[in-house]
């Protein structure tokens, strides 16, 4: 299944329309495994709706979408069955404040992946420790800062075992005071190796730990490349203008 | 309005403002008069030993008991607790059907609440008391069915509305969250969407349950055994037997002693709800 030319995520001419509004106009991307690709453009280019696509929280009007060998468009594809293999980080947290930061991490473990509850809290710890939060596993979110509950997210996404991790605007709801404790997990993430897709306004992240940048407008790719050129030497005027906008901010 | 009264002192004393606070002054002393001049008249007017006598007799209050705490009150409840927990069964497949992305199911679901809610509960127990053994030939058995089964219809529309609130109250992220992990909609809905909608309509859900005990009343005019009286049956039976309302007045008392805990109990949920939250 892991044979080394198969990408973790590839888009064949991805279209995605709401009502009249035409928000992907054809997308075409491989992510390789390992690969970190960060997402940047302005607000209304489609980049939240292109990774909500690649686990079908949006169902495509267009296109197709593999996770490594499966076809997740495909009409016979066991949805569930992928979307446990496929991380999802959201901008507002999403805990589920009706159960304690364990219970966040274990239910789907043992609803979906069917683990022991034993074994499910194991893992539970080993990934709250992941991200330094293992003294806070009887708490409810609610008594957690946004960025501890960010991460409480992160770990509870890794606990089913991903093999992507999406990450939509993972900081965009933070005090600014607490996007460096979050933007720190995922650094370690992609240093593990992890692939990672990740929508972002921090553009020192991107510069910083993407191996790809993509710059999004209008519902198409308009540029990609290493971070380096993307943000040093950008092809595109609209991309030029973008980054002086945010840069010089 | 802390502004207004700073500022009040730098400006001369408007006239106008000072003859509108002693006109309320009027209006209020006017209205405590009134009230007095009323309380005098009814004092004066009504006749206590006869309203005594007619409403309140102490012998008939004493005849009361045990029956109507054995019996009636008991019948309320029982009446309250099959009705309530049929309706809250029904209004949970009800609320779920409203939101089901299959249409049939959710047209079926609201021409069904929109129905039952458009009609009397009157009408609605008579039906199904009456209308359904002639028309259908279906005779539900027993008293305690009969009422039961449609006190629990009837309830069925709101409670399967003040459900679909709760449901809706729900943030999208929390389903969108439980499905991202791969979680089907149906183990999303009753592990993570549900638990925090109860939560919500406890309150309103208090409310149904008074609304739903009270109703139980209407069971009277269906044709009830004496094992099977409820309070207000009980209360018009001692009304009739004694020629004198005391009975129906301590069955009154006996409704309050009911619901007037509940309401409380409700205020408070909601109470501590809303500081939670």
């Amino acid at each position: 299944m892991t044979a080394p030319t198969l990408p973790a995520v590839r888009l064949v001419d991805l279209h995605k329309s709401f009502g009249s509004l035409e928000v992907l106009r054809g997308i075409d991307l491989d992510v390789q495994r390992g690969e970190v690709v960060c997402v940047i453009g302005p607000s209304g280019s489609g980049k939240s709706t292109l990774l909500r696509c690649m686990n079908l929280l949006e169902v495509p009007t267009r296109g197709r979408v593999f996770l490594g060998d499966i076809e997740v468009t495909a009409p016979d594809c066991d949805l569930d069955h992928v979307r446990a293999q496929v991380g999802m980080v959201f901008q507002q947290f999403n805990l589920f404040p009706h159960l304690d930061v364990e219970r966040n991490l274990t239910v789907a473990q043992q609803v979906v992946l069917g683990r022991s509850s034993r074994e499910a809290v194991e893992v539970a710890l080993a990934m709250l420790e992941r991200v330094g939060l293992e003294d806070k596993r009887h708490e409810y979110p609610s008594r957690l800062s946004g960025g501890q509950q960010q991460r409480v997210a992160i770990a509870r996404a890794l606990a089913m075992g991903p093999q992507v991790m999406l990450f939509d605007e993972a900081t965009s709801a933070l005090d600014p005071e607490l996007v460096g404790e979050v933007l720190g997990v995922m650094r370690e993430l992609a240093r593990e190796g992890m692939t990672m897709i990740v929508v972002t306004h921090e553009m020192h992240f991107a510069r910083d730990v993407a191996d790809r940048v993509i710059f999004m407008d209008g519902g198409v790719i308009v540029e990609q490349g290493p971070p380096a050129d993307v943000f040093g030497a950008p092809r595109e005027d609209r991309t030029q203008r973008f980054l002086e906008r945010v840069l010089t901010r | 309005m802390t502004a207004a009264r700073v500022d009040t002192p730098q400006e001369p004393p408007p006239g106008g403002r000072r003859f509108r606070v002693s006109g309320d002054q009027a209006v209020r002393w006017t209205l405590y008069g009134g009230t007095l001049v009323l309380v005098v008249a009814v004092a004066f007017l009504v006749d206590w030993e006869r309203l005594q006598s007619q409403m309140f007799r102490w012998d008939l209050v004493q005849a009361q008991f045990p029956g109507i705490v054995t019996q009636a009150a008991r019948n309320t409840l029982i009446f309250t607790a099959f009705g309530f927990t049929g309706g809250l069964a029904l209004g949970l497949v009800v609320a779920l059907m409203r939101l089901s992305s299959v249409a049939p199911y959710r047209w079926a679901a609201t021409v069904y609440v929109d129905v039952i809610r458009g009609l009397p509960a009157l009408l609605l127990l008579i039906f199904i008391a009456f209308g359904l053994p002639i028309a259908l030939g279906v005779r539900i058995p027993g008293t305690y069915g009969r009422g039961s089964v449609a006190l629990a219809i009837v309830s069925s529309a709101y409670i399967a509305e003040v459900i679909r609130a709760g449901i809706e109250a729900v943030p999208k992220g929390q389903m969108e969250a439980a499905r991202s992990l791969g979680m089907s909609r149906g183990q999303a809905m009753r592990r993570i969407v549900l638990p925090q909608a109860f939560r919500i309509i406890i309150p309103p859900m208090t409310n149904e349950l008074v609304l739903l005990l009270k109703d139980t009343a209407l069971i009277s005019v269906i044709g009830v055994t004496d094992a099977t009286k409820e309070l207000t049956r009980f209360g018009r039976d001692g009304v009739v037997a004694n020629a004198n309302a005391t009975p129906l007045v301590v069955a009154g008392l006996v409704y309050l002693a009911l619901t007037i805990p509940m309401t409380r109990l409700a205020a408070y949920l909601e109470r501590r709800a809303g500081a939670s939250r």
